[in-house]
């Protein structure tokens, strides 16, 4: 039943995509330069994950973003905890952290390059600026969006606000939560390509910047097909983890 | 004295329109082990006088003195399920983690007929069995007052029914103090020791009801006390 609902549409689309590509190629329309062939990426593909380039660049890249990924989580659950627990304390940085949603992490390169070099710091720094928007939002979101007549049950057996919070709010907010966490990672990814084109001599994105300066496009395209697949593969990973640790939420968002 | 003692209990709230009075200077005794039931009009302060008692409002006045130690428990007028909690974890929501009993758990889902749905998701229950979970989960921590706020006005009639009888038999067994609002005057003659009439902002009468569960509503002593309890309602009005 899975095979033929979801698997199969999905090959066909993946091949068809991959067909006008060969055909493309094979017509002679365009330059090998330009666009190399299917076969040609793949052979390169080929060579690269052998060489052990391509792990290397994907692992650096991974790291990256998951302790990027890992720090922004961590504040923003901080700062969101904070709104709801201690709500008076809001109004100090709201506004410092809508400042900062406004700017896009790019344009803080210059500034960063400048105050902690192009080392391991400056690349964290962006991917927690990226990442920790959309999920602070939503988990705020979360957070607020609690139904208050559950709170009442809660309040009318004498739950205090820290037990109230774990065993209300928060089982509440998951969803939420999850939904920022999905997109956070898809924007950490974004990022830290972005940031290793600029300020960087490893990783996925440096491997891609090099490549195009020593025109091998083919390199191009196996530095991008390997982003989206690791970014799914990231994205499908964290579905599991979470499905396994949210168990009862089947209305979660994640397929 | 061992029961709950209301005095002079005053509430208002601040509308655009002006100051809405909802109760002015309420007095109400709860006898211990009793089921007194609020009867009233819609909006006449009945739930208002569920949350004071029950602590999740503040009055502006008055005073509520609860005359020995208790442990309460509140049924809302909707069922409140935490929807990510199964039946049992839902039922035992109000216990703390070293008061949680296996066995009681599994007496009280007994009790109120959901064995073998344990393990379902408020959202796969009905209506009924929603209600009935949370009754249980108000019984689970062993109340010795029980505050309900129209618990089965969303029923239909024989689960309405069902569920009436299971609150008695829940009294029996446990002595529990109930304070049990409703609009339904035979909802409240079916289950009340005392049935007080709610208007103007005050105690407009009492009825006790001295008679053995379970009742027959035909019967001439419940016609008679449900004609004065109309009657009292229509001059209140």
């Amino acid at each position: 039943m899975k095979l033929r609902k979801r698997i199969l549409p999905a090959l066909i689309g993946v091949g068809a995509v991959l067909l006008a590509w060969y055909l493309v190629c094979a017509s002679g329309v365009v330059n090998d330069y330009v666009l190399p062939s299917p076969g040609r990426v793949w052979s390169t593909f080929l060579k690269m994950a052998a060489s052990g380039e391509l792990i290397k660049g994907v692992l650096v890249s991974l790291g990256r973003v998951l302790k990027g990924f890992g720090i922004a989580f961590a504040l923003a659950f901080l700062l969101a905890s904070l709104r709801i627990l201690a709500p008076a304390s809001e109004p100090y940085y709201e506004y410092i952290v809508q400042f900062f949603r406004n700017v896009p992490p790019i344009a803080m390169i210059p500034l960063l390059i400048l105050w902690c070099g192009i080392g391991e710091t400056t690349k964290t720094v962006i991917i927690v600026l990226a990442s920790f928007f959309p999920m602070y939002l939503s988990i705020v979101k979360g957070f607020t969006g609690c139904d208050p007549r559950l709170l009442e049950v809660a309040r009318s057996f004498d739950y205090g606000r820290g037990r109230a919070f774990f065993r209300v709010v928060l089982p509440s907010a998951m969803a939420d939560i999850l939904v920022g966490m999905r997109t956070s990672l898809g924007y950490s990814w974004r990022a830290i390509i972005g940031a290793e084109m600029v300020a960087a001599s490893t990783g996925l994105g440096h491997m891609i910047l090099f490549a195009q300066q020593m025109s091998r496009t083919d390199k191009v395209i196996v530095g991008i097909l390997t982003i989206g697949i690791v970014g799914r593969v990231t994205d499908w990973l964290l579905g599991i983890v979470i499905r396994r640790f949210a168990g009862g939420t089947a209305q979660n968002g994640w397929d | 004295m061992d029961g709950i003692e209301i005095r002079g209990l005053k509430k208002s709230y601040t509308l655009e329109s002006g100051t809405l009075h909802v109760l002015r200077g309420l007095d109400l005794t709860l006898e211990a082990g009793a089921i007194t039931v609020v009867l009233g009009k819609s909006g006449c302060g009945k739930t208002t006088l569920l949350r004071l008692v029950g602590g999740l409002e503040k009055p502006d006045g008055g005073e509520i003195r609860f005359h020995s130690p208790r442990k309460t428990a509140f049924v809302f007028q909707e069922p409140r399920l935490m929807p990510w909690l199964n039946v049992r974890d839902n039922i035992q929501f109000g216990l703390r983690r070293g008061e949680i009993d296996p066995a009681a758990t599994k007496r009280i889902i007994e009790t109120v007929g959901l064995t073998g749905f344990e393990s379902a998701l408020p959202a796969q229950l009905s209506g009924g069995m929603q209600q009935r979970v949370a009754l249980a989960r108000a019984l689970a921590c062993r109340p010795s007052f029980i505050m309900m706020d129209e618990p089965f006005a969303a029923l239909d009639h024989f689960t309405r029914e069902s569920m009436q009888k299971e609150l008695l038999r829940v009294r029996e067994a446990t002595d529990a103090s109930i304070l049990f609002v409703t609009h339904a005057i035979d909802e409240a003659l079916t289950l009340a020791d005392k049935v007080v009439l709610l208007s103007g902002g005050v105690c407009a009468a009492a009825f006790p009801i001295a008679l053995p569960h379970p009742r027959d509503l035909m019967c001439d002593e419940l016609i008679q006390a449900r004609r004065s309890i109309v009657a009292a309602l229509g001059a209140a009005a």
